[in-house]
């Protein structure tokens, strides 16, 4: 270091520590209720998360209701049950999370690369918790097309909505795969960090 | 750096704790807040969510460490968990100490600015920054020490120190005499 970048680091310092605060206090009563209000924060906005799988399951759960065809029937439970267990993994690994109460005995690096690692395998794991699921869904409901409906219009209409949902899986799946990849890079870098000494 | 005493006195409960690391570092933890988010009303938010994670983590303070570097730690987690959550909003992509020091000099036709200008400066820059290099300069700028810094965020003394000798580089070319002066 020169000593001429002394002085500038040591402004920057004063700069930074002069700058003028809104000196925000909070007695622990008023944190008491703002932690129940984060919680209840925490709860709506993993509910917005979960809410197209249960807007999705509704749906299914009508048309289980108002469909006499068995096989359609068994369709929709899958799906239903398959929407369940995503929004129950959604649950489980989801990224809104309210704070561990211990974290801070555990460094930034520790935290961060925790952090990173949880969501890089929920990311790369996504084809074993929210693809796989609904996989038994679809295929029932492709047999039940093709039987309910004359030969070969119940065959195309089920080539066809497979067809779209086989390319919005791999466009999940991929898109999944990217964002685990970057998350790998993240770790790495703070490994490498780590690791220097 | 000053002088604050950071060890609570014996039987502290957990509310006592959290009102002694608020009234020292109250404003610490606002000019942390502002490093990590320039949405004020979202700065609000975050800022709340530091103080509440504060609280609930001093339930579990156990002692081993001050309770500046546990305030420290539990702060920049959390701030480093909404700069992962803002992560795919964000339109400009962060970057780390190495690629600071390669961008050039601050005009010097910007000398005339005031503080104001250099403290938002300072904050562009700041909040461009990865999350791990960011605890450093921060916590740099707040006058810790290496041997503190490396106790919050984790990096050995060397990488401390070499972090420290770049975020010097960067604002002596940034912050010079003949640039701005704060």
């Amino acid at each position: 270091m020169t000593d001429q970048k002394q002085p500038d680091s040591k402004q920057a310092q004063q700069l930074w520590q002069s700058q003028p605060v809104e000196d925000i206090k909070m007695s622990a009563d008023v944190i008491r209720r703002r932690a129940g209000k984060f919680e209840h924060r925490i709860f709506w906005r993993n509910i917005r998360e979960y809410a197209s799988s249960l807007v999705a399951a509704i749906l299914f759960a009508y048309f289980f209701a108002t469909t006499h065809v068995v096989l359609f029937r068994v369709a929709y439970a899958l799906f239903i049950a398959g929407l369940g267990w995503v929004v129950l993994q959604l649950h489980r690994q989801g990224s809104a999370k309210s704070v561990p109460a211990a974290m801070g005995a555990l460094t930034c690096l520790q935290f961060f690369r925790a952090e990173l690692e949880r969501q890089r395998d929920v990311v790369s794991n996504v084809w074993s918790w929210y693809l796989a699921p609904l996989v038994p869904g679809f295929v029932v409901l492709t047999a039940a097309s093709v039987i309910a409906r004359p030969y070969p219009a119940g065959l195309v209409a089920a080539a066809f909505l497979d067809a779209v949902v086989a390319v919005i899986f791999l466009l999940v799946w991929k898109m999944n795969r990217r964002a685990a990849r970057c998350l790998q890079r993240m770790i790495d870098e703070l490994s490498a960090a780590e690791n220097s000494r | 750096m000053s002088t604050i005493q950071t060890i609570p006195a014996a039987g502290s409960t957990q509310d006592e704790l959290y009102q002694d690391a608020a009234r020292k570092f109250g404003a610490a933890l606002e000019r942390l807040a502002r490093a990590y988010e320039a949405d004020p009303e979202i700065r609000r938010d975050l800022l709340q969510d530091i103080h509440v994670a504060l609280w609930r983590s001093f339930a579990g303070f156990d002692g081993r460490c001050s309770t500046r570097t546990w305030m420290y730690r539990v702060a920049h987690n959390v701030a480093a968990s909404h700069v992962l959550l803002q992560r795919r909003t964000r339109s400009q992509a962060l970057v780390g100490l190495e690629e600071l020091e390669n961008l050039p000099d601050a005009a010097s036709g910007q000398s005339a600015a005031d503080r104001s200008q250099a403290l938002d400066r300072l904050l562009g820059l700041i909040q461009r920054m990865k999350p791990l290099d960011r605890h450093v300069i921060l916590s740099y700028l707040e006058g810790l020490d290496a041997a503190e810094i490396g106790e919050i965020t984790g990096l050995s003394p060397g990488n401390v120190a070499t972090k420290i000798h770049r975020i010097k580089s960067v604002l002596a070319r940034q912050f010079s005499a003949r640039g701005t002066q704060p």
